[in-house]
């Protein structure tokens, strides 16, 4: 049974721009032109309980487009969308209330005070009964080592800290489904590491369905089973890494990069 | 309805850091309140030939100054810094991830940003005013029953004051807006109030109109409670007004905010 079903989700934005050229700023201020850009052009996947999947495709591609449809936060212009059973955009706040989302860019904690107090307030966002929390966040602060950050304010915490943070507090209500919109972004190589052994182990343990959206190929290769390649909006490739490689990969021992940039550039992105 | 009280008390806890801001603030309203005063008694010891009567005696206004001092912290203008970056930045997504209803969840940090005002500045800045040389200074209100009202009053004036800046926040979700409306709304009720000039010093026949609109209700109906120019016995009427206009203002928040939200634009990748 799937747990997650997109059919043929479409999205265009409006982008507005301005006339160029002698006395554009003026012009610009009357008249603008409408360009449509089309974000998501007929994506469909689905994807079933427990699977660690790899979202990837080059900037603007629609990625976080698609995770922001999937979260609830974004209505499509087109299509169906089924997770778990729900609308996320008609049902919202059951819906959240059943997923995790990690935004390598955005942050979820409070900036100004302990990470400690972002955490309890999760426990009431999320109505997750006492005993249950305190075992849940014992867990975490162990597993991802939080002990000594959990009375520094967010702000004052190092990126991949923070990272760590970021994920317990999306984990802290147990969801169903997490979401990982470039997790791994802009961290070193021993928080990387760490970041990703964490995942593995969660996605085994709990059983938690994970999509990660990312830019780093080896993140996907030492996570991942199954990958989706999205570009300017449509679903290129899903399947294997190793059916991505072989279709790819001019030659044996070629770097994972090297065989995305061939596809990037093959399907013409 | 205990996640609201969480939200509440977070973002107290992180505006308390302010402190400093908060004191020089507090010492600003004291050095201006003084001026006001000085200028009332000049008006209103020289200004009798030129028929200037007005609804007040220089008791009640010196009085009125300083009650708006208190009050200050409820003032139509100022929607949560934070709130508006959300809105510019995307990190709305994150808020949106969460399984509450946005338009309490923002209500209660609004309302939070608020009381911490009201404690770090305007309560500091009245209690000051106690030490003031008498006719210069605060006075106690003129009886224990105007107390009494005013207590209640000012509770719905804080809740009239938030469910206002909540519906400027819902009007300023469409960020493409800007910040110019806001500031005219704010500036129109920050007079209305009585922020500037106690209602009752405007020529008489506008009197009806400045009770009934919206905006009395924020600063200058507790206040007339506090001074005794609105009798004990009226203080129904004025707490009616308040009433009637706290249900407009949330109908109506709630209604903009969930026809903005079906169409916010979550901003960045």
């Amino acid at each position: 049974m799937s747990q997650i079903e997109l059919r043929n989700i479409r999205k265009t934005f409006k982008v507005y721009e301005r006339p160029e050229g002698k006395w554009a700023l003026l012009r610009g201020a009357f008249s603008r032109t409408v360009r449509a850009v089309t974000a998501l052009d007929g994506i469909s996947f689905t994807i079933n309980e427990g699977e660690l999947v790899g979202y990837i495709g080059p900037n603007g591609a629609g990625k976080s487009t698609t995770v922001k449809v999937m979260s609830g936060i974004l209505t499509p212009d087109g299509g169906e969308c089924v997770i778990s059973g729900r609308v996320p955009w008609k049902e919202r706040k059951p819906h959240v209330a059943r997923i995790g989302v990690v935004f390598g860019q955005r942050s979820q904690l409070w900036w100004d005070v302990p990470v400690s107090d972002s955490f309890s307030l999760l426990r009431d966002v999320y109505n997750v009964p006492p005993g249950q929390f305190q075992k849940r966040h014992d867990e975490l602060v162990e597993t991802l080592d939080l002990g000594g950050l959990l009375k520094t304010p967010a702000r004052q915490l190092s990126l991949g800290q923070r990272m760590r943070c970021e994920l317990a507090a999306a984990l802290l209500h147990s969801p169903d489904i997490l979401f990982l919109d470039e997790p791994t972004i802009g961290l070193d190589a021993v928080s990387k590491l760490a970041l990703r052994a964490f995942l593995r182990e969660e996605n085994k343990k709990s059983g938690v369905t994970m999509l990660l959206t990312t830019h780093d190929m080896d993140d996907i290769e030492a996570l991942c089973s199954r990958v989706m390649v999205i570009g300017r909006g449509r679903l290129l490739y899903d399947g294997g890494m190793e059916g991505l490689k072989e279709r790819y990969a001019a030659y044996e021992g070629q770097d994972i990069d090297e065989v995305i940039a061939a596809m990037y550039e093959e399907l013409a992105l | 309805m205990r996640v609201y009280f969480s939200i509440f008390r977070i973002k107290t806890a992180e505006s308390f850091q302010y402190r400093l801001a908060a004191l020089s603030g507090s010492v600003t309203s004291f050095v201006w309140a003084v001026i006001e005063v000085a200028a009332f008694t000049v008006f209103f010891q020289y200004a009798e030939n030129a028929g200037f009567a007005g609804g007040l005696t220089l008791a009640q206004t010196v009085s009125h100054v300083w009650v708006r001092e208190l009050l200050l912290f409820m003032q139509p203008y100022g929607i949560d810094g934070d709130l508006i970056e959300k809105l510019r930045n995307g990190d709305v997504g994150v808020e949106l991830c969460r399984p509450l209803d946005l338009y309490w969840h923002w209500y209660s940090r609004t309302a939070a940003g608020k009381i911490v005002v009201f404690i770090m500045r305007c309560l500091t800045c009245f209690l000051a005013a106690f030490l003031l040389p008498g006719g210069y200074g605060a006075s106690l209100p003129v009886s224990l029953a105007g107390f009494l009202l005013f207590l209640p009053a000012v509770l719905c004036a804080f809740l009239l004051c938030c469910s206002f800046l909540m519906l400027m926040t819902a009007v300023r979700t469409n960020i493409q807006w800007g910040d110019g409306p806001m500031y005219l709304l704010g500036l129109m009720g920050g007079v209305l109030s009585g922020g500037y000039l106690p209602l009752q010093l405007w020529p008489d026949f506008m009197q009806t109109f400045l009770l009934f609109q919206p905006f009395a209700g924020i600063c200058d109906i507790p206040a007339r409670l506090y001074i005794g120019s609105m009798q004990s016995s009226e203080a129904w009427l004025g707490m009616t007004v308040q009433l009637f206009w706290l249900v407009v203002f949330i109908a109506l928040g709630r209604m903009v905010m969930a026809r903005r939200l079906k169409s916010v634009i979550i901003q960045g990748g």
